[in-house]
């Protein structure tokens, strides 16, 4: 199985198009962070101008963490589009290179196919959430070192000390992985009912912006769809930078993820294992 | 028998006249912290505030008379504008009216209240009520009315370890009404997250001192702003 996985990662990475998402990420993050570094405490007016009036701030509060926190609150709802570009194409793409019969033929089963891709697919998601921690991490280390974390919530300021910092960010990732994942496994299911990569794509893409916009939209009937929409969930890393971490909301979103990606890797399974190969 | 009369006469007119002048009052306050000429000390600040949630946090404060102030900190600190400077020079600046009130306990001490009304129609402070100890010319607390940030009140403490009189710790409580939150950058907008609601716009930030250094000279290169 890990000779598969090899060989699927190495398929993976010989696309150009799989270089788009991590050339994205290391083109746009600098930009934001040297924005920043020339704005310097402005960045904060939006923060401080209320506040200014009433109180001193003193510190370094322009930190690699406090940058980090709001390029991923940024564009936590974009990455997944970078995502649906490798996954999309991961079974429509034999289809479309007229390499399924020649896969299908060898002495592996099918399931261990679609299980390795889907390794694999996983595994492009984990590095691409990986990259995207280093560089927003790594270069705010660089440019701005580290200091505490101001975090403005809707009815809260939370200022975050730095000893206590990094296990959020750590578990923030994770769960950010994990949403990621869940795309993949979107994607992935997608890709296992077409023959061209173009479909699950697009698909997926569009899946994510309704449901995202069923969630946005204050009607009743939506409210009530909410909790069942994957899309709903993606946000919760932000209570990992509450106070307490509400622990109990975590792991239900935890295990709503996980229950969709095992659902949709299942379907995937079940509809590749019955598919006939007819190109 | 006529002897007994005049002295009791005299002790009566002697404890009013010092009691309820004012500008006598403001005045000795003033004399007695102008010995102090620039002082620097530690300080740990845990905030009450509930809409800010922060650790305490410890910071370095400099002062230099008249009005020079520099806070530093290794790690942060979040202070209030208002009562940083509780110097009397700070609070009984320009031309006032000082109106004697009426005695009041506060802690345990006898202290003598004073309002103040800046007589400047556009000084930023509409009214202040000071608490003074006459025996050690201190204040324990003062209350202001501002334009702007409306009303706070600072409590002073002494612990009577500085010949000085500086305070070992402050309490400052405002109403955090006038302060409006920043947008926020993540509303917490996630499926089954608790929604907080903030009952109280009650603050209060305490300030205790200790590691006072009392005229030992500072440098004005602290107090310049960095670039």
């Amino acid at each position: 199985m890990f000779t598969l996985i090899r060989i699927e990662l190495f398929k993976i990475f010989s696309k150009w198009r799989t270089y788009i998402g991590f050339i994205a990420i290391a083109a746009l993050i600098p930009l934001i962070e040297i924005a920043m570094l020339i704005q310097k405490e402005r960045t904060f007016d939006w923060i401080t101008r209320s506040m200014g009036q009433s109180f001193i701030f003193v510190g370094n509060f322009l930190n690699t963490y406090f940058v980090s926190y709001l390029i991923i609150n940024s564009i936590a709802l974009h990455i997944p589009f970078l995502i649906t570009l490798v996954a999309g194409d991961l079974l429509a793409g034999e289809a479309t290179a007229g390499t399924y019969r020649m896969l299908l033929t060898r002495p592996v089963s099918r399931f261990k196919v679609v299980t390795s891709k889907f390794a694999a697919g996983l595994i492009y998601a984990n590095m691409l959430v990986f990259w995207l921690a280093l560089i927003s991490m790594g270069l705010g280390y660089i440019l701005f070192g580290t200091g505490e974390l101001i975090v403005s919530k809707s009815a809260q300021i939370i200022i975050f000390e730095r000893t206590d910092v990094i296990w959020r960010f750590v578990l923030a990732y994770g769960y950010a992985a994990l949403c990621m994942c869940v795309v993949t496994s979107v994607a992935f299911f997608f890709s296992s009912l077409v023959e061209n990569a173009i479909g699950p794509i697009i698909t997926t893409m569009a899946i994510i912006i309704v449901f995202l916009i069923i969630s946005a939209i204050d009607i009743d009937f939506f409210q009530k769809l909410k909790p069942f929409l994957f899309t709903s969930y993606m946000l919760n890393w932000q209570s990992f930078f509450d106070s307490p971490v509400d622990i109990d909301s975590i792991i239900k979103a935890v295990l709503v993820l996980a229950g969709h990606i095992a659902v949709l890797y299942t379907a995937t399974l079940l509809i590749f294992k019955r598919k006939d190969i007819l190109t | 028998m006529k002897k007994v009369i005049y002295l009791i006469i005299l002790l009566f007119t002697a404890a009013m006249a010092q009691i309820k002048d004012p500008d006598i009052i403001l005045n000795n306050v003033k004399k007695a912290s102008e010995r102090v000429k620039d002082y620097q000390a530690n300080v740990r600040i845990k905030l009450d505030i509930p809409f800010i949630k922060a650790p305490d946090s410890d910071a370095k404060i400099y002062f230099k008379a008249p009005d020079k102030m520099h806070i530093e900190s290794k790690t942060f600190a979040l202070l209030p504008k208002e009562g940083m400077d509780f110097s009397p020079a700070a609070l009984l600046k320009g031309n006032y009216t000082a109106i004697y009130v009426k005695e009041e306990m506060i802690d345990g001490i006898k202290a003598s209240v004073v309002k103040v009304i800046p007589n400047n129609e556009k000084s930023e402070v509409i009214l202040s009520t000071l608490w003074i100890d006459q025996k050690t010319s201190t204040i324990r607390k003062v209350e202001t009315t501002a334009k702007v940030n409306g009303t706070f009140v600072i409590e002073l403490k002494y612990d009577g370890k500085n010949q000085y009189n500086l305070p070992s710790n402050l309490v400052f409580t405002f109403n955090a009404d006038r302060i409006s939150l920043p947008k926020a950058f993540s509303d917490n907008n996630t499926e089954g997250a608790k929604k907080k609601e903030i009952k109280s716009r009650q603050g209060r930030v305490y300030i205790t001192y200790t590691n006072y250094i009392i005229n030992k000279g500072i440098s004005d290169s602290i107090f310049e702003k960095k670039k």
